[in-house]
């Protein structure tokens, strides 16, 4: 369709949809191009066929309004935020009814991931250049935690599949939960802040960053310069349980342990009560057998000096009895019994034995001991 | 037995204790001792282990001081 003006006399002159729809078509032929902006304000609604956009030259403070089909848009799955910058690649376009110049935009690429990728790759290699990630500054988990520590977002689900393990494999432990905002600005100082009041509290021996999964920039703040280097300074050792497995953000690498899910921390942090219970078990049962191996060894020692000992009057007074029936041989020996056998007498006058014969008189009576029996006699006369 | 002592060091001193009897170059008075002892570690770890139910305490950290940080 053709563009007539009206003529008023020498003059063209075109109505206002007339001139809108000169200039859409003009810049119709311009060819499509990328423009880069941050995004202002972002309308999206069902009922609408179209979304939205107004982007900003963060320099200067131009704006320029962008649309997109809804249908593309969703089809991108930016999950596109207010404050993000982005690249739009679309071609110049006048919105007729109103005479507004505008960007109709076939796709849109969300272009600050690249700029952190850049940035946090950086970090790591100073990092790691400074030996915040070195394997011998990793230090052993405590096996029985007097504590666990655990920082976590407003994240239920992460919190509670830690607490939930711990609880299962230690019934008597103890968990210090220290919640705080863990994405988002401020986060990176709230992190830091809330690791240094768990690693200080008294009983906390290790600490859990528990923190389920998330988008890229989700994860960002841990890893934050000031947050890595929190967890590599922390007085107790430190478990990164942070995002999904596919995700290392930098305080995995500075942490003592990574592990993949808040449940597998839970594993790692406490020990499983019975398999405690059953060692420790294991190690008395040891001991009382050793004891009472040390003990029958000395017992059986023991016995056989008693047996000895018990063994040695015997002994000893069979010693002596032998000595005595010796002693006793001999004594009998000199008995005067013994002389009498040999058929000498005693002779006795008035109970006194007789050596000298002037000792009695003739008519005195006199005792005669022999060997065996006696007898009494009269002396007859005296020869001295 | 000192609260001092972490749980694996009293475990620890227990298992250098068996080991000690195990290879029974100790006198019978020290065998007791060092059983005595053990029975002690022992009980000392089990009763680490002796709490009703898990405990949780919830922590906020203190505002941040002017340190430098």
């Amino acid at each position: 369709m053709k563009i007539e003006p009206v003529l008023y006399g020498e003059r063209k002159v075109y109505t206002v949809s007339a001139f809108n729809q000169g200039v859409s078509r003009y810049l119709g032929r311009l060819p499509a191009v990328w423009v880069e902006g941050e995004v202002t304000e972002l309308r999206r609604n069902e009922a609408w066929a179209t979304v939205f956009v107004v982007l900003k030259d963060p320099k200067t403070g131009a704006t320029l309004k962008v649309t997109i089909a809804r249908r593309a848009f969703d089809r991108l799955e930016l999950g596109l935020e207010e404050g993000e910058t982005v690249h739009v690649q679309g071609r110049a376009e006048l919105y007729e009814a109103r005479g507004e110049l505008g960007l109709r935009a076939t796709t849109i690429e969300r272009i600050g991931l690249g700029e952190h990728l850049i940035a946090l790759e950086r970090l790591k290699r100073k990092l790691a250049a400074e030996g915040l990630f070195a394997a011998e500054r990793k230090r052993r988990l405590p096996r029985l935690p007097r504590a666990v520590g655990v920082l976590t977002g407003a994240d239920a689900a992460a919190r509670g599949d830690l607490v939930a393990t711990i609880g299962r494999r230690l019934p008597s432990a103890k968990v210090v939960v220290c919640e705080t905002r863990v994405q988002g600005r401020g986060a990176p100082v709230a992190i830091v802040n809330a690791l240094r009041a768990l690693a200080g509290h008294a009983e906390v021996d290790v600490v859990v960053l528990a923190r389920g999964g998330g988008s890229f920039e989700d994860l960002l703040p841990f890893s934050d310069e000031a947050v890595v280097r929190a967890v590599a300074a922390s007085p107790v050792p430190v478990v990164s349980a942070v995002g999904h497995e596919q995700d290392t953000p930098l305080c995995d690498l500075a942490a003592d342990v990574r592990a993949a899910t808040p449940t597998a921390a839970g594993a790692l942090v406490v020990p499983d009560e019975r398999e405690l219970r059953a060692a420790l078990d294991e190690s008395r049962r040891r001991l009382r057998l050793a004891v009472s191996g040390l003990v029958q060894r000395d017992a059986e020692r023991l016995g056989r000096l008693a047996d000895r000992l018990r063994n040695a009057p015997r002994l000893l007074l069979e010693r002596r009895r032998v000595a005595l029936d010796h002693t006793g041989a001999r004594l009998q020996a000199l008995s005067p019994r013994a002389t009498l056998g040999r058929g000498y007498a005693i002779v006795r006058a008035r109970g006194e034995a007789l050596r000298e014969a002037a000792m009695v008189a003739p008519g005195d009576s006199l005792e005669i001991e022999l060997a065996s029996g006696g007898l009494g006699a009269r002396v007859e006369d005296v020869r001295p | 037995m000192s609260e001092e002592r972490s749980f694996e060091e009293l475990q620890k001193e227990l298992e250098d204790v068996v080991a000690r009897l195990e290879r029974g170059d100790v006198a019978v008075d020290d065998a007791i001792a060092l059983f005595r002892r053990g029975e002690e570690l022992y009980r000392a770890c089990v009763e680490r282990l002796q709490s009703a139910e898990l405990r949780i305490e919830e922590l906020t950290p203190s505002e941040p001081r002017g340190d430098g940080a």
